[in-house]
């Protein structure tokens, strides 16, 4: 249903302006009366829209009917997504006064920059290479088994999706706390690895230090692709589903191995489920501080970490701030390249 | 695929019927979402929106937030049923800088929280009493305050014991596993001994780490108030750090983990380790020869409470010899009140060997070896825990 | 050649078949560890070494007061979440998918913001704001802030799942005489509902499990991740892993019994024409 264009603008107009208000009352870029204003303003804009819509005929009402619909999930966003982060951004301009001076001044004060970007760049590096290598062994062990659901699972698939789902059921937290049980140093793999005496090529390959496997960099990365295998398998799932088998089965006949027609039809089509898999799993690990305060130790901090030391240990809300943006700025030119790249469409 | 006649007049009316819904639904979420930024404002008006507050007016009810495994039900039970207090105990305290961090937008805008008593440790204290978050106790409600050791009477930040009592006192030194480490361990150095490469735990709290290697080092740590002054110390762990020398930095959870035999030797607190010794004979826990720190965890009032007389009554309470005896066989720390060894004695059994353990009784001669820390100021505390977390891995 | 063929082929399917079997497995080995744990005898603090098989933990699952009142402000907070973050993002999902509207483009990006931001980030920017506007941390805070990751995420499932619902079975309904609420209702709504209610559980979950935003928002309340976390500083008991195997089991229960109703509802209305996503 393609709509017409005048009451569409409206609606999009009303929709950019109740988002907007909703920020700029969120975020305190006005404040006392002009606030009233700017909130009667918005009760306009949407008493206005729907007059419109009653007024307007069908046409309008078709036009209008979806900006009606997102109104409140926009909305909400708005408020609690977008007015957030300018806090943040404020925030991260700004300069305390002292150790308890929990309402820095806004000062545009890039400092804080300057500080999270040479003090704290051990710890991105870090984030984003952990995320990276657990992002790729993600799609080492989470490819097959979307493959084999999505073509081998046949009635079952529905069951054998929801096994890849449960997990997600028990606390993330106690996830990783079980894997302290797993790879205790007098726990079962460890040991297994002691009577196999493969010790020795573990501890070359710095999975192993001293003799532990827990506490390392490999318990953390570890960590981090357990928890966020089911991000991968999902959508490589989705993707690999919507295949037609008989394009297969065409491949098949056209090369001469299954390998190849892996290569030349499959892969290819499950690209846009690999990408969305693998921004769904880097994301969340690069800032994730869970898998490394449990896991880890202190040489493998991650940005994460830091960023809650500095917001409630170290007190200091500026340069938490000013870390949390840089984290997100480098995240979303990630984000921008793929949609760019792939569409957005082909994110669900 | 599917063909379908296009739109009949008919339904034309019905669609547009339909599309109003969708609008009218829509449109009145909208409003409803309008409301949110009044119902944010009106939010900020609201005090209190966490648990049961028990806090404010009237005398029969207290709220105490302690640490956890720090206080046994006994001895709630007999202290509620003595005063006719109903005492509500939660055990949410696990760390001095995340509660502060919790109850920061709260106490900072002058508004109160739900507990009345809370048990941080001393340097803590002293920040809140800076800070004017808590009330000066009601002291003359208070007369078994007497009963306070004499060695911890006054502190140079609060000089009169107006704002705080001590709850539990104990002491950090080194726990080892002899038979990891193959021999006994005496000093600090032996923390930094490469044959325990990997095999080290030190305390994620930060004057019992900075404290013991500073006193190794031959340094007097009350003697210290910039953080220059305690450069070397965080030189020297900073290098063992990244020469893989400590494994983790722990709060608690080190006990486990020496009993198992992750570490060979840890910065240990004496409290934890004392059922620890006697259940694994291997594991011993020392004072070392350049000195051990003391701290004490305290309880104060916070600031907008209005119990004074449950508050008085509970103090009092723990500082009778009897239930700080009670309190002691519990918690096996280091009780602040006179006349406890005493009434260990009488109560017989375990607990009179208790009276007998050098840990909770230390003579004279270990206490000779303990310093404690004075009180940094803020801007030199706050150097102190930057470099700490980067250390310990923030 | 075909012999030869065919055996690479089974031996190609074979290997699939065993790396996913091995992720599956990989996948579960915490979970059976956590439940094996649950019936643990710890002898110091921590739950970390096998001692003694005990039935004891699941005779007083309860005993840990703290635990237990966290777990039901958690899961009260993930109900009252999960229903308005439902709501709101179903309707994204509908008018994203059934109309194409000029910012369809901007709104799907918009969207998929909240999903792909980190956690710390949205956690602690969402804290400043509330620091910033005096709102006490508490249950509310904590809410407004799931429903804001949920919203994405249930617009995102449900969307995925209507795609190519045929809207025309609405117009076929009206065609015979029902009015478009009631056609809405009778016809569109059930059929989508599968999804709708599969976004809705899994942002129950998610919800119920949220750690690091709920960290930064919650002030002194306590939820169940935040119990563990904050205890596990000082001990684990084996409580916590009898919560988390009820909490598992329960859900899994719940899913398999969602699942025999789709399968029930699909034979009712195996005579409708549609597609399934």
């Amino acid at each position: 249903m393609s709509l017409s264009s005048r009451p569409e603008n409206v609606g999009l107009g009303v929709m950019l302006g109740l988002g907007l208000g909703a920020v700029a009352l969120a975020a305190q870029w006005v404040k006392g009366p002009s606030a009233l204003l700017v909130a009667v303003a918005m009760l306009a804009m949407a008493i206005g829209l729907i007059f419109t819509a009653f007024a307007g005929g069908l046409e309008a009402r078709k036009s209008l009917a979806p900006y009606g619909l997102l109104k409140p999930g926009i909305i909400w966003l708005c408020l609690f997504f977008l007015a957030p982060l300018w806090s943040m951004v404020v925030m991260s301009l700004s300069s305390k006064t002292g150790r308890f001076d929990f309402f820095p001044d806004f000062t545009w004060n890039f400092e804080n920059y300057r500080i999270a970007l040479t003090k704290f760049r051990p710890q991105f590096i870090r984030s984003f290479s952990y995320a990276g290598i657990a992002t790729l062994l993600t799609v080492v062990i989470g490819y097959p088994l979307a493959y084999f659901i999505a073509f081998r699972g046949g009635k079952y698939r529905n069951i054998l999706l929801g096994l890849v789902v449960v997990p997600f059921f028990t606390s993330y937290l106690i996830r990783t706390l079980a894997w302290n049980n797993i790879l205790a140093d007098e726990g079962p793999v460890v040991s297994l690895i002691n009577t196999l005496h493969l010790s020795g090529i573990f501890e070359s390959l710095n999975i192993m230090q001293n003799g532990k496997l827990m506490n390392t960099p490999a318990a953390v990365i570890g960590g981090l692709t357990y928890n966020f295998l089911p991000f991968m398998v999902l959508p490589i799932y989705v993707s690999l589903e919507k295949i037609d088998v008989r394009l297969v089965d065409a491949a098949m006949d056209l090369y001469s191995s299954a390998s190849q027609a892996f290569r030349k039809v499959v892969l290819p089509l499950s690209l846009p489920g690999l990408f969305a898999g693998g921004l769904l799993v880097f994301i969340p690990a690069a800032g994730d501080f869970v898998n490394a305060q449990f896991l880890g130790n202190p040489q493998t901090t991650m940005i994460g970490n830091s960023i809650q030391d500095q917001f409630l240990r170290q007190l200091n809300y500026p340069v938490a701030s000013a870390m949390s943006f840089v984290l997100m700025i480098i995240i979303t030119i990630i984000v921008l390249i793929y949609t760019k790249f792939m569409g957005t469409e082909d994110l669900a | 695929m599917n063909t379908r006649r296009t739109t009949t007049p008919q339904s034309v009316k019905a669609s547009r019927l339909n599309r109003r819904d969708f609008l009218i639904r829509g449109g009145l979420m909208g409003a409803g979402a309008l409301s949110l930024p009044a119902l944010l404002a009106a939010c900020g008006g609201d005090s209190g929106s966490t648990a049961d507050t028990v806090g404010g007016g009237g005398g029969s009810s207290l709220f105490f937030e302690n640490w956890p495994g720090y206080m046994d039900e006994k001895t709630i039970g007999l202290f509620q049923s003595a005063s006719g207090v109903s005492m509500k105990y939660t055990e949410a305290f696990n760390d001095n800088n995340e509660y502060f961090a919790k109850i920061q937008p709260e106490m900072s805008k002058g508004k109160t929280i739900a507990p009345d008593i809370l048990a941080p440790t001393f340097w803590m204290a002293a920040r809140l009493v800076q800070l004017g978050w808590v009330q000066k106790l009601p002291k003359a409600d208070i007369p078994n305050f007497v009963n306070l050791r004499d060695d911890l009477v006054g502190q140079s930040w609060d000089k009169g014991d107006e704002y705080h009592l001590p709850y539990q006192t104990g002491i950090a030194g080194i726990a080892y596993n002899s038979k990891i480490t193959g021999r006994e361990l005496k000093s600090v150095s032996d923390l930094f001994d490469p044959a325990f490469k990997g095999k080290i735990g030190m305390l994620t709290e930060m004057r019992d780490t900075i404290g013991l290697i500073l006193m190794g080092e031959g340094k007097k740590i009350a003697d210290i108030t910039t953080f220059d002054a305690a450069s070397v110390a965080f030189d020297k762990l900073e290098k063992a750090k990244s020469e893989g020398q400590i494994r983790s930095f722990t709060g608690n959870d080190y006990v486990d983990d020496l009993s198992a035999g992750n570490f060979a030797a840890c910065v240990a607190w004496s409290g934890d380790v004392l059922q620890l010794t006697k259940d694994n004979p291997d594991v011993k826990f020392i004072v070392p020869e350049e000195g051990g720190t003391s701290w004490f965890d305290t309880m104060v009032w916070m600031k907008g409470s209005e119990n004074a007389s449950p508050v008085a009554k509970w103090m009092n309470f723990l500082y009778d010899p009897v239930n700080a005896a009670r309190l002691t066989a519990f918690v096996q720390y280091i009780s602040p009140v006179k006349g406890v060894q005493e009434e260990l004695v009488k109560m017989g059994g375990d607990n009179a060997k208790l009276a007998e353990d050098p840990l909770l009784f230390p003579d004279a001669a270990t206490f000779a070896l303990l310093q404690s820390w004075g009180a940094l100021a803020e801007d030199e505390e706050a150097k102190f825990d930057e470099a700490f977390a980067s250390i310990t891995g923030a | 050649m075909s012999t030869a063929f065919s055996k690479r082929q089974k031996a190609g399917q074979r290997v699939v078949n065993i790396a996913a079997g091995a992720a599956l497995l990989y996948l579960f080995i915490p979970i059976f560890v956590i439940v094996l744990f649950s019936f643990n005898e710890p002898k110091g603090k921590y739950n970390i070494k096998w001692q003694n098989f005990t039935l004891n933990n699941w005779a007083h699952p309860f005993v840990e007061k703290e635990l237990t009142s966290a777990l039901w402000v958690s899961l009260r907070i993930a109900l009252i979440a999960t229903i308005v973050s439902t709501i709101l993002g179903t309707l994204i999902a509908l008018s994203l998918s059934r109309y194409k509207f000029k910012a369809s483009g901007a709104v799907n990006l918009f969207l998929i913001l909240p999903l792909t931001a980190p956690e710390i980030v949205m956690g602690s920017s969402l804290a400043t704001l509330f620091l910033n506007r005096s709102v006490d941390f508490g249950y509310v805070t904590i809410i407004i802030a799931h429903v804001m990751f949920q919203i994405s995420f249930v617009a995102v499932t449900v969307r995925a799942r209507i795609r190519g619902f045929d809207w025309t079975l609405e117009q076929a309904a009206q065609d015979l005489g029902a009015t478009p609420s009631r056609a809405f209702w009778k016809v569109t709504f059930p059929l989508i509902l599968p999804g709708i209610m599969a976004a809705a559980l899994l942002s129950f979950a998610l919800s119920v499990d949220d750690f690091i935003i709920t960290f930064f928002n919650a002030g002194s309340l306590v939820t169940f991740p935040l119990q563990i976390f904050g205890a596990s500083r000082v001990k684990i008991s084996p409580q916590i892993n009898v919560l988390a195997s009820m909490l598992l089991f329960t859900s899994m229960a719940l899913m398999a019994g969602a699942m025999v109703l789709t399968r029930r509802r699909e034979h009712r209305h195996s005579s409708v024409a549609r597609k399934k996503s």
